[in-house]
């Protein structure tokens, strides 16, 4: 089992400052233009939803792990609710690796494996060296097209 | 390149002309109000709107056209920015057929093809007339086996040649996956009735291949619309009463006549002014019975209209359905294109032995989903059902495994914290606003949790067939999903924080379907945790061996023919948007 990159832990706490300062900007708005609101309450509406963040991202760092088991992509994840997912290679459609900008900030890249179905029918495994994401990617879809070649014989 | 048919662009034109017109006519009234045009300016407009409209339909109309040719649909379209589409035919999930009244008069009807993957509709022909939908239907339906007889395409013969193996050896196929004779049967008969299903190309009757699977008589399409209660009546029934205002204020002082009031003014004031109690109580339960009666048979008059003159037909590997009384629907759905068959049975239906089936394949899309499309059998006696689920996937004799006691203790804790929610919601209420003194009523609704936890606990349950994964759900509503395992996609645990209390999990498995209303997911609810682990073990194993044996089974019939089924599995592609291949060009 292979855990996320630790920093992964900063990418998520700084999605989860800039949700809330966007939060935060729309409080002001309402604020300023409709209805006056306690300036306390916006800041620590700030402060409470970057906290929350912070400790959903350390919590969520220290349960996510995947593994490339021998029939399947296994996925194990989920602060609240914890869930784990088998992506079977065969079930494999094709498989992504992207960067958002603040994946590019902190150096790291997703992989994206795409199936069929209609939960989960892409599954996004974040917080990861961009190396060994190309690497996950190209390994993936190599497992993808082994497990139909060797079952077609 | 065919044309849709003239008189559908006759439709379209009068149509588009009329719209144009209206939009002229709207804009002229405008202009000599605002900005003193001379009177003429609203006929004029009105002329040049539906000019345009009209000329616009007709070079739509010009610029729509499709062909059929060897395994492709070829489609283009667009006046500004055109649009080339082409399809294979292999990749087509159902094939839907849509006749409104305008369109049965003029012998039309609008064509769909399904792909899976997408959130629309591949390609509608709108429209075409009836020996067109004929041929298309039979075209699809066959096209690999005429294709193979076709000397002349040599180009596409080599493909054709994959098709026509991977469909003979998929005939085998349910004999591999596990037994049934009737389906081994009934496919081994369709492929000898090959040629007489080119014959029947031209024959415009009756369809001697087609074997009748169901079909409804007057009176079980009235039982159906009975016991099939739609939720959506009520709602729809409330939203229309304004249109019948009068009427409802005339019913509703016949009510309180009835009770005794002694009416002086309109019924509102009778209401207004404080009746007493049990007069006000028997007047209510009298208004509320009328509108649920009213309910009831605008639900059942919304059945029948849908469900009319239903049938469902077999030819070769094709299910096809027909229905409805005002608009005509039908479609074909192809076996190997199933994903998962679904028997829905509710409390009524379960009380006389009655159930529905539906089958999915990953054709069905958002946009012109409808709340009944798929459905196979409406209503037929539960070993119909059971007979015919098991033709269409085979599967044995489904014994349920219930979940453990503890899953029902998690229920009656959620059902009581739901009641104590809803008293403490009515007694906030009562206190604060209208003090009646009555709020402890809302306890009586912890009265059905001990029963409620108990029937939900009961019908919840699943079964590792042989070659299927059956799972069960609901009471008011009970659904039986049946999932073969080489249709399975991903497998998922769930364990929810109360569930991880009780040591329970959730296990989810997912096959390729459009629909996300319906879904595609057949869930095992709160099980043991163990047991939710070995059982996503053992559906990660079937689904490799079941693949590995379908695979075998195809090679026998030529590599190339597992080649192609490996991707004729809806499933694959799909989301690659390898389904249709479009060009756009300005």
């Amino acid at each position: 089992m292979e855990s996320l990159h630790p920093r992964v832990r900063l990418l998520w706490v700084l999605s989860t400052v800039i949700q809330a300062s966007v939060l935060g900007v729309i409080a002001y708005l309402v604020d300023r233009f409709a209805v006056a609101l306690p300036q306390w309450a916006i800041v620590g509406g700030w402060v409470v939803l970057v906290l929350l963040g912070i400790a959903h991202a350390v919590a969520a760092h220290r349960i996510w792990r995947f593994d490339l088991q021998d029939d399947a992509l296994f996925l194990l994840r989920g602060v609240v609710t914890r869930t784990d997912t088998s992506v079977p290679y065969v079930r494999v459609q094709h498989v992504d690796t992207t960067r958002g900008p603040i994946e590019r900030a902190v150096g790291l890249a997703s992989v994206v494996v795409y199936t069929a179905g209609t939960r989960g029918a892409d599954i996004t495994i974040p917080g990861l060296r961009p190396e060994r994401a190309t690497e996950l990617r190209e390994r993936l879809r190599d497992l993808a097209n082994e497990s139909e070649a060797t079952d077609a014989v | 390149m065919n044309r849709l048919h003239p008189r559908s662009a006759a439709v379209r034109i009068a149509r588009a002309a009329l719209q144009g017109g209206f939009f002229g006519f709207f804009g002229g009234s405008l202009g000599t109000g605002m900005f003193d045009l001379p009177w003429f300016g609203v006929p004029a407009l009105a002329a040049l709107g539906a000019v345009i409209f009209s000329g616009y339909a007709l070079a739509r109309y010009l610029r729509f056209r499709y062909e059929l040719d060897g395994d492709t649909l070829t489609v283009e379209s667009g006046v500004f920015a055109r649009q080339s589409r082409q399809i294979p035919l292999g990749r087509v999930q159902n094939l839907d057929v849509e006749q409104n009244i305008l369109n049965r008069l003029l012998g039309l009807a609008i064509v769909r093809f399904e792909t899976a993957g997408g959130s629309a509709t591949e390609a509608t022909l709108d429209a075409v007339d009836e020996a067109e939908v004929k041929r298309l239907r039979n075209y699809v339906r066959t096209h690999d086996r005429d294709e193979a007889a076709d000397t002349e395409a040599a180009t596409s013969k080599a493909v054709s040649e994959t098709a026509t193996s991977a469909r003979s050896a998929h005939a085998d196929l349910p004999g591999a996956t596990g037994p049934s004779p009737t389906q081994a049967g009934d496919t081994q008969a369709g492929t000898d009735r090959g040629p007489s299903v080119s014959t029947s190309n031209t024959d415009s009757g009756g369809q001697p291949d087609e074997s009748l699977l169901f079909a409804f008589d007057q009176r079980e399409l009235l039982t159906y619309a009975l016991v099939s209660v739609r939720p959506a009546a009520p709602v729809l029934t409330l939203a229309t009463l304004p249109l019948g205002m009068d009427i409802v204020w005339a019913v509703l002082r016949f009510n309180a006549t009835l009770v005794g009031a002694s009416l002086s003014g309109p019924v509102i004031q009778w209401l207004l002014g404080s009746p007493e109690t049990s007069r006000l109580a028997v007047f209510a339960a009298l208004s509320i019975a009328q509108f649920l009666l009213l309910a009831l048979v605008v639900s059942m008059a919304l059945t029948v209209i849908e469900y009319y003159g239903f049938r469902l037909t077999q030819a070769d590997d094709d299910l096809r359905y027909e229905r409805g009384l005002l608009r005509r629907y039908s479609g074909n759905i192809p076996l190997e294109k199933v994903q998962s068959v679904t028997i829905r049975e509710n409390v009524l239906m379960r009380r006389f032995g009655y159930a529905t089936l539906a089958v999915e394949t990953a054709g069905y899309s958002g946009g012109n989903q409808q709340s009944t499309q798929g459905v196979a059998v409406p209503l037929a006696p539960r070993e119909e059902v059971y007979e015919l689920a098991r033709d269409i996937e085979p599967f044995g004799d489904l014994d349920f495994e219930r979940s453990p006691k503890r899953a029902r203790r998690r229920y009656l804790a959620r059902f009581s914290l739901a009641a104590a929610g809803l008293t403490a919601v009515a007694y906030a209420v009562d206190s604060l606003v209208l003090e009646t003194g009555y709020w402890w009523l809302a306890a009586l609704l912890f009265l059905p949790v001990v029963p409620a936890a108990h029937l939900r606990w009961r019908h919840r349950g699943f079964d590792l067939d042989e070659s299927v994964l059956a799972t069960r759900s609901g009471f008011w509503r009970r659904t039986t999903r049946i999932v073969p395992y080489y249709r399975l996609q991903t497998v998922f645990v769930t364990r929810s924080p109360f569930q991880r209390r009780r040591d329970l999990a959730t296990v989810g498995a997912d096959t390729a379907s459009s629909s996300s209303l319906l879904g595609g997911i057949a869930r095992v609810y709160d099980i043991d945790e163990g047991t939710a682990t070995e059982l996503r073990d053992s559906l990660r194993e079937r689904l490799t061996a079941h693949i590995a044996s379908r695979r075998r089974g195809e090679s026998a019939a030529g590599e190339a023919a597992s080649r192609e089924l490996a991707s004729d599995e809806p499933a694959d592609s799909d989301a690659a948007g390898g389904e249709a291949v479009s060009d756009e060009r300005d």
